[in-house]
């Protein structure tokens, strides 16, 4: 329904949010027979160019365990200066400052356009960023210089007063002291050897013996929290120094033997960075950036021996257990990475490589911290400089796009407490997948006109290094299943669902075998169909779904088949990295991720989008597919032959080389924002890279069926796996089944 | 003023390396962008293979362009070439213009920044001196240097922090040695034109105090 459809366009620009279901089933049986669930997509930070902040706090309900934001949904008794908890129901007394309001003189909090809204909370000490490199020295020639490079650049890029530290690791692990006189030093650890956070701080001079009572000390390093340490120090005192200190680094010295690989004591090196921000800045907002060009060869963390001719584990040595290194590594990598989330860091990784480096043992330190993974070839190529330039991007005030340190509360009506999450690293499209347990008895009776509310609370530190808090308070009708199908029929939020469940389907794939997923993802998908759609029993050509439901069960398929849910495909590391970046994305760049984008292009009219299917390739035709991390542009086989005779080159034939020019410029407009960078396939009818746009339709004409279509039409594509078609023509014979 | 150019990817290390914006473009990316193509397209419920275009695909050249004003069945996006921008015919930019404001802005700054980084300042620049005169600079970072110097005697701060960045982005491998140096010039300059307008503030409050005749102050 159209209306439908604005109203979720709307509520998602202004909140943030978007629900599997926008009426809520109104008890738990109710929800369990709605198969999907009632959940949510939020985005904290979502840009809100239109929404500036206020500069006070905010009104919190007076009760202990409630202590709800003064937000638009509660009753407001202007005379009396009172308002009433929408979520508690008690009554609070408006602050003094609230004395002049009134119905006509509304604080913005209680407008209802208000519903989300931003607090800059004025109170307490600012501390600076802090941005700690761990770089790798075990790379070829070309790659150090290209990262050095991007290093200094950034110091370019930084505010004046972050702090910045170094730590360099091959073999063993140095801690560079920054200073500004000439001299440079640094602490050389083992790279064998893990150490605990005390012997860390120990070695590195970071705790002071204890001082007698009676003599007055100026606070040491770590009571003083934003002074800076040896070893961390504001980017305006110290660029020029850190610069030379770069541009000197060298490739790790001890010599690697022919079928060797290089020792890397990546363990050591992360463990070394966490605690020394654990000793010198707890409880402030920092970056681990480890940039690392192999996998980790040495010491606790090892993902592989350093023996070339043992390659390191694929997803078949996982699934027969033959990953010698894995528990212990993923446990090395899931201590870092809680300790470094209950410090409110947060840890980024840099991984350029033409083999795996190890993404699949480290991804914690990057998805329970909220740090980014960025996987590429090399650091020499366009893919990672400007994926890690993109981090430095400011938004439309002049600052970072990065924040820090938050927590989610999240409050619903009528359940006493909130529920909390602690997100060290967050930027604006940074979303969490929320999903709700109805617990109203069956039967309960629903309040006239009643309407469920929630409000997300997220505090945090913005890049400006203010503290601020982001209030969304949102509410829906509640909805008896029984008598109001139709309507629950019409909130349903399809492409929502389909994240939603998706996220769902990737947390259980990483816990379960592969198999059990796709048959669970199927079984929902029956049931849903079973419950929603219109047919006559044991008649599948009778089956309709409602426009609200018609993508959904498309959006399963492509899920099935996508990087997430199969595996055997891609290396684990690869794996890691695709599910790491579909955890996080907003819902579109979700959808693009599970059901990829098709354009094409033609003489016959504007660009518009087709069927991801074998029958949109055709040869008068450009075609662009978006996956999320490709861009792909491939050339039907006559706008090849064109190209190649140059009609482009022609005057006359001038509207040929704007049809040709169009896809780029719109790959262009995809390229020039997207984080992490995607990779661009530029191709055509016969090229051996076409094989990205091939694998990604749906095989509608395969070898098997091609002559039985009656016409030839679209490229036919060489694989025995089912098609769309034959998906949904078993989903309605069993939809339509009374024996399921 | 900044350049706004395409240049392909690292097609050796990355056969799918993307094309590398300049800073100007990517900065001119700013804000949130609405995704353009995100549309999609719900299978035929019944199951039909879909219809497709008619008629068999020409062999002959493609329609021609027509006389009138063509409708461009073109994209929503900016067309910026992929080839490098070329700059308008002008005389290159000389070195000594250069060189001696920013010389000459290391000496003002000599009184009030610390000895240290006045001369590792001055070493930088001595290096920018020598890789442009060694012919080591391309014509771009040459235009750009030329346009800093501008704003930072003009006392434009924020565009020329700004050029020395785009300068940092593009062409780093170039720059790198010598512009942190650069950078640190202008901040101390900065600091520097902010303080004497502070004193300059807090003299004349002071003057007007004592009464002093306007116009005759001591000469600091």
């Amino acid at each position: 329904m159209a209306t439908y459809l604005e109203f979720i366009q709307q509520n998602e620009e202004r909140d943030g949010v978007r629900f599997s279901w926008n009426v809520w089933p109104s008890s738990r049986l109710e929800a369990t027979r709605m198969v999907v669930p009632l959940a949510c997509l939020l985005t904290p930070l979502k840009e809100r160019p239109d929404l500036p902040p206020v500069q006070y706090e905010p009104v919190l309900c007076s009760r202990p365990t409630c202590k709800a934001v003064l937000n638009p949904l509660c009753q407001v008794d202007y005379r009396a200066k009172l308002w009433a908890c929408n979520f508690c129901f008690q009554r609070n007394q408006f602050p003094p400052a609230y004395g002049g309001i009134s119905e006509v003189n509304q604080p913005a909090e209680l407008m209802p356009q208000f519903s989300t809204i931003e607090y800059v909370i004025q109170r307490g000490a600012q501390s600076p960023l802090i941005f700690l490199y761990v770089v790798d020295t075990c790379l070829e020639e070309d790659d150090l210089q290209a990262l050095k490079e991007s290093l200094q650049m950034s110091l370019s890029l930084l505010p004046p007063d972050a702090l910045v530290g170094l730590i360099t690791f091959g073999r063993m692990v140095q801690v560079h002291e920054l200073s500004c006189e000439g001299i440079s030093k640094s602490y050389v650890f083992r790279g064998t050897k893990d150490l605990t956070a005390k012997q860390i701080q120990d070695m590195l001079g970071l705790t002071k013996p204890a001082m007698p009572m009676q003599q007055a000390r100026p606070a040491q390093p770590q009571e003083h929290p934003f002074a800076s340490s040896r070893f961390l120090q504001p980017v305006h005192k110290i660029d020029m120094n850190l610069t030379d200190l770069l541009g000197e680094l060298q490739r790790d010295p001890w010599p690697v033997t022919q079928g060797k690989r290089p020792l890397r004591s990546t363990g050591v090196a992360l463990s070394i960075a966490v605690g020394l921000l654990e000793g010198t800045f707890p409880n402030t907002g920092a970056r681990i950036m480890l940039f690392t060009g192999g996998p980790p060869t040495q010491g606790p963390g090892m993902v592989v021996g350093d023996e070339l001719k043992i390659p390191i584990r694929s997803w078949h040595d996982i699934e027969k257990d033959n990953a010698r290194f894995m528990k212990k590594a993923t446990k090395h990598y899931e201590m870092l990475a809680n300790r470094t989330a209950a410090n409110g860091h947060c840890i980024d990784i840099y991984a350029c490589a033409l083999d795996q480096t190890g993404l699949l043992e480290m991804k914690c330190c990057a998805n329970l911290t909220g740090g980014y993974m960025v996987m590429g070839d090399s650091f020499n190529t366009s893919l990672f400089k400007q994926t890690f330039q993109r981090i430095f991007t400011k938004d439309f005030n002049g600052d970072f796009r990065m924040a820090f340190g938050a927590t989610l509360d999240v409050k619903e009506l009528g359940v006493g407490g909130t529920s909390q999450w602690k997100i060290c690293g967050l930027d604006p499209t940074s979303t969490l997948g929320i999903y709700f347990e109805v617990v109203n008895q069956h039967n309960t009776p629903i309040p006239q006109g009643g309407r469920g509310a929630i409000q997300f609370v997220t505090h945090y530190q913005h890049s400006s290094t203010q503290r601020r808090i982001r209030v969304t308070t949102i509410a829906r009708n509640w909805a008896d299943v029984q008598s109001q199908l139709r309507h629950i029929e019409a909130a349903f939020d399809q492409e929502a669902a389909a994240v939603l469940m998706a996220r769902l389907g990737v947390f259980r794939a990483e816990s379960e075998e592969g198999p059990d997923v796709l048959r669970w993802l199927d079984r929902q998908l029956i049931r849903l169909c079973q419950k929603f759609g219109q047919y006559n029993k044991e008649d599948p050509t009778s089956f309709r779904l409602s426009d609200s439901f018609s993508l959904y069960p498309q959006f399963m398929f492509h899920l099935r088949r996508s990087p997430f849910l199969q595996v055997f495909n891609n290396s684990p590391d690869e794996s890691s990295y695709y599910r790491h970046h579909f955890a996080r994305q907003d819902l579109t760049q979700s959808l693009i991720m599970i059901q990829p984008i098709l354009y094409s292009y033609s003489f016959h009219g504007p660009p518009e989008p087709v069927l991801l299917d074998s029958s949109s390739i055709l040869a008068d035709r450009i075609l662009l597919m978006d996956t999320f991390f490709q861009i792909v542009i491939y050339l039907g086989e006559t706008i090849a032959q064109w190209r190649k005779a140059g009609y482009q080159d022609m005057p006359e034939y001038e509207n040929f080389k704007h049809l040709l020019q169009a896809p780029l410029d719109d790959a262009q407009e995809i390229l020039q924002a997207r984080f992490p960078m995607p990779r661009y396939i530029n191709t055509e009818h016969g090229g051996s890279q076409a094989r990205f746009l091939l694998s990604k339709v749906n095989p509608s004409q395969t070898h098997n069926n091609l002559y039985a279509w009656g016409q030839e039409t679209g490229a036919p594509i060489l694989t025995d796996d089912v098609s769309l078609q034959v998906f949904m023509d078993h989903l309605k014979k069993l939809a339509v089944s009374s024996a399921c | 003023m900044a350049e706004l150019y395409v240049k392909p990817g690292n097609k050796e290390r990355g056969w799918n390396d993307p094309p590398q914006f300049s800073y100007g473009l990517q900065t001119q990316a700013g804000g949130p962008r609405r995704s353009l193509l995100t549309k999609r397209v719900a299978a035929p419920q019944d199951g039909s293979p879909r219809e497709t275009s008619p008629g068999p695909p020409p062999m002959g050249p493609p329609p021609p362009s027509s006389k009138a004003p063509r409708s461009p069945p073109v994209g929503s996006g900016p067309a910026s070439g992929v080839e490098p921008t070329s700059f308008p015919v002008e005389s290159e930019a000389v070195m000594e213009d250069v060189l001696r404001p920013l010389e000459q802005a290391l000496e003002d700054c000599r009184g009030h920044t610390r000895k240290q980084v006045c001369d590792d300042i001055s070493r930088r620049l001595a290096l920018l001196q020598e890789q442009w005169a060694g012919g080591k600079l391309s014509i771009p970072v040459k235009k750009r240097m030329a346009l800093l110097v501008q704003e930072l005697s003009s006392h434009r701060w924020d565009a020329a922090d700004d050029i020395h960045r785009s300068l940092m982005v593009d062409h780093v491998t170039e720059v790198s040695q010598w512009m942190v140096g650069v950078k640190r010039l202008i901040a101390e300059k900065r600091s520097l034109f902010s303080e004497e307008a502070a004193n300059e503030e807090k003299s004349a409050a002071t003057a007007e105090k004592n009464h002093t005749i306007p116009g005759f102050q001591q000469a600091s």
